[in-house]
């Protein structure tokens, strides 16, 4: 037998486990007896088990790229045929494939986080080893024992299964990797958190060192939920984007309360108030997180997403209790440190906003949290069961989402700590007067939908609220400076890109908003069509001209084309197909979109006679692309957050400039 | 750093108290009657339980089994199947789009699909407005192919 780096997989894991096991006991030792040399012991160690993790990830992904079939896991998910990007994909298309990727996230995470810098707060970063080392464990046992992802056929097959088609997609490629990078990179935010718990070093130092590993995860996620609804829609062939699904649950809900975190932080930056809120945010986030992965990777409840169904569900739970019961604890053995050193001042405030913005996010947190998990709970109570559907999630979401899109126009008019309500209302004046204007218009045009026509007004307030801010700022920098529009607005952007790079992000979230809004307006029709035969839906009039039948190595191919005419005339060419794919003699949908500002045009072929007939169902999705195109203009704000200089300098500044009322600013 | 005196202090509390209240009592609110808008939960029954009932109309609800493999019909848009809970066989019939994991178990190892179906009996037929279909493993099953 010759050597093969796959053998080296397992013992890396183990060798990985006994460096955290020490990593975690040295610099908990290194933290308690102030000893930094065993501190400094324990960070070596942890960065040298994340080596060794890392290579167990390498070893599986050269089995993956020889075809080394001797391996359960290879053969399990990736095949001879399997093209090389998504033979890379496959190492996340598996129960432990994907906990080895995530368990190599989170060590390599952990050891950039941990690492030395100049004028930093050792000992936080000591006692934050030893909580990641202590995370790291549980994945690497897991990893070690009940998901092996190394585990050796004794008669490997010529073949493998290959991966599900279903997974087989572009957005596959990034979805789960960002979707675990937002996951494993709130580990850092968490164990600094409690790290701060444990050492009672409980002011904003803590916020400050995690500052763009929150940023970092929070735009990892968020991209990464918009991916899988992008993945979903082009996919998955129903038409939609959103159907909350258990599994996109798991990762909507940290995001939620990861985005309450991300305002309320700036709160205690500023203001020093909001701590055991922020302590208790980050915690909630975390644990979302892991039980995130835990709903995908346990089966225990049926989704789209449980494409395997392992038997590591009853591991997470008590990693979980240990978790939530360990952090309340210590936030409540810590609540005398963790005193507002500052009050609301009045309810007309920045302060009064950020507020309302935390509990509304946190209450669509649990309002989601409740949707996902009440089957379960009325089966374990009742023993009924049943299941919770998207009216439930729509009728809970909507009201608060447009609260929240409110909310975000107004945050920026109102000042810090009080504010004149005159000077209020002169604020207010425009946006809302853009708000109703828009109302009026739609219902003029002839909306009758309250929700769409109440969405869309409250998305030209916020963006002219918004907008305003840029001008207001650029015309400071205008005359102070002599600068042209563009310089000036650059020059807006760069001074201050914390606050400005968010208002790219609000505007971001604006149009996908708008994006939202136009489902109310969708069109679905399905018909049974024979060929040259026609079918109306919305403004188009679609007719199925020819199937076209094709093979290649991996698939059989029936492609409808199918000509869309609009008053008569010819507008598009669609050429959905319905495939089979041989090695998994799995049919596999391919939807055709033509997509545009103002509407997609989406077919799928859902069943073909043999004489030819095809069942196409046809939907008209109005303001969908503006999902995408929002996602693009949150991610540019994103990077203008992530490129702010080090925060540590930032700080110096910002405390005085908060202390002055800033209504005289204005 | 500067606490109040005592009163505006309980009072600023009892603010907090109310406010944190209201705000409580209202999700509460959103939340009950987001749960009992029509078809926000469905209840799920087996063939037996449908039969049973003679089923209320009314309102939709999910029934889960297994198919069986060759009462399969598709004329059209419309599919027809038997759906069992190893007791009962009921008829079941859709005018919508099946997922592809229904044909592709169909293709293959049929005895082994699932299905949860949201609808309603008349009677005779159950007739639904949406299908899922649940395929244990399948990738692992057929390693060997």
């Amino acid at each position: 037998m010759t050597f093969s780096l796959a053998s080296l997989g397992r013992p890396s894991l183990v060798a990985a486990l006994a460096l955290m096991l020490a990593a975690m006991a040295l610099s908990a030792w290194g933290g308690t007896k102030k000893q930094s040399a065993a501190a400094e012991a324990g960070r070596r160690a942890l960065t040298l088990a994340a080596g060794f993790v890392v290579l167990a990830g390498v070893a599986l992904v050269t089995a993956l790229f020889a075809h080394d079939f001797s391996l359960d896991y290879v053969t399990s998910y990736s095949s001879l045929a399997l093209s090389r990007g998504y033979t890379l994909a496959a190492l996340w298309g598996g129960m432990e494939g994907s906990l080895l990727f995530w368990t190599m996230l989170l060590c390599g995470f952990s050891a950039v986080a941990v690492r030395r810098r100049r004028g930093d707060d050792t000992l936080l970063r000591t006692w934050a080893t030893t909580v990641l080392a202590g995370i790291s464990v549980f994945f690497l046992v897991l990893l070690i024992w009940p998901a092996n992802p190394f585990v050796v056929l004794a008669d490997p097959p010529p073949n493998g299964t290959g991966l599900n088609p279903l997974l087989q997609s572009p957005g596959m490629l990034i979805h789960p990797p960002l979707l675990y990078t937002g996951f494993v990179a709130f580990s850092i935010p968490f164990a600094f958190g409690m790290a701060a718990l444990l050492t009672r070093r409980l002011d904003e130092s803590w916020l400050r060192l995690t500052r763009r590993w929150t940023l970092f995860a929070w735009s990892a996620l968020s991209i990464g939920v918009v991916l899988g609804g992008a993945w979903a829609y082009t996919e998955l062939g129903w038409g939609g984007y959103w159907a909350w699904d258990p599994v996109e649950n798991a990762s909507f809900m940290p995001w939620l309360t990861a985005t309450a975190y991300l305002h309320s932080v700036v709160i205690q930056e500023k203001r020093k108030m909001f701590k055991v809120w922020n302590l208790s945010l980050i915690l909630m986030t975390y644990a979302l997180a892991v039980f995130g992965t835990f709903l995908t990777r346990s089966g225990i409840l049926s989704s789209i997403h449980t494409f395997t169904e392992g038997p590591i569900g009853k591991w997470f739970l008590p990693f979980l209790a240990l978790m939530l019961v360990g952090g309340l604890a210590m936030i409540g053995s810590r609540l005398d440190s963790l005193r507002s050193e500052n009050r609301f001042d009045s309810l007309l405030s920045r302060e009064s906003a950020f507020l309302a913005n935390n509990v509304l996010f946190l209450a669509a947190a649990f309002a989601v949290l409740w949707g996902t998990i009440y089957p379960i709970i009325a089966e374990a109570v009742s023993g009924v069961r049943l299941a919770v559907g998207p009216p439930f999630f729509n009728s809970v979401f909507i009201p608060i989402g447009l609260a929240l899109i409110a909310l975000t126009g107004l945050g920026p008019l109102i000042a810090w700590r009080r504010m004149n309500p005159k000077a209020f209302l002169r604020m207010i004046r425009i946006p809302l007067g853009a708000g109703a204007a828009t109302a009026i218009a739609l219902a003029a045009a002839g909306v009758t939908s309250v929700g769409a026509l109440t969405a869309i007004a409250l998305c030209s307030f916020t963006a002219v609220a918004v907008g305003s801010e840029f001008v207001r700022g650029s015309r400071v920098h205008r005359a102070r400076e002599k600068l042209g529009w563009p310089a000036a607005l650059a020059r807006t952007l760069m001074r201050n890109r914390r606050r400005y790079g968010g208002y790219i992000v609000h505007l971001g979230v604006v149009l996908i908003v708008l994006g939202f809004s136009g489902a109310s307006f969708k069109v679905e029709r399905s018909a049974h069509l024979a060929e040259g035969s026609s079918m109306v839906v919305g403004d188009y009039t679609l007719t199925y001209e020819e199937l076209v039948r094709g093979e290649t190595g991996e698939k059989e191919i029936y492609q409808a084309n199918i000509s869309a005419a609009r008053d008569g005339e010819l507008v598009e060419a669609l050429t959905p197909q319905r495939n089979l794919h041989k090695v998994q003699q799995q049919y596999q949908s391919e939807v055709a979109i033509a997509s545009s500002p103002i509407e997609d045009l989406y077919v799928v072929v859902t069943a073909i006679d043999p004489d030819g007939d095809a069942s196409v169902r046809a939907f008209v999705n109005p303001l969908t692309w503006w999902i995408w195109a929002g996602a693009a203009v949150m991610a540019i704000g994103m990077s203008v957050l992530l490129s702010e200089p080090s925060p540590a300098r930032v700080r110096a500044t910002s405390p005085a400039r908060v202390a002055k009322p800033a209504v005289a600013t204005r | 750093m500067q606490p109040g005196p005592q009163t505006p202090d309980r009072k600023r509390r009892a603010k907090f108290l109310i406010g944190g209240g209201v705000i409580f009592l209202s999700l509460v609110i959103l939340v009950t009657w987001a749960m009992t808008r029509p078809n926000s939960t469905s209840f799920f029954y087996t063939p037996t339980e449908v039969i049973d009932l003679a089923a209320a109309p009314s309102a939709e609800y999910r029934v889960n089994g297994k198919v069986l493999p060759d009462s399969v019909r598709r004329e059209g848009l419309t599919t027809s199947f038997e759906i069992s809970d190893g007791r009962t066989e009921l008829d079941l019939t859709t005018d919508q789009a099946l997922p592809d994991a229904f044909w592709t178990a169909m293709a293959n190892d049929s005895s082994e699909v699932e299905v949860v179906a949201r609808g309603r009996y008349d009677g005779t037929v159950f007739t639904a407005t949406e299908v899922l279909a649940k395929c244990p493993s399948k990738f692992k099953a057929k390693a060997n192919a």
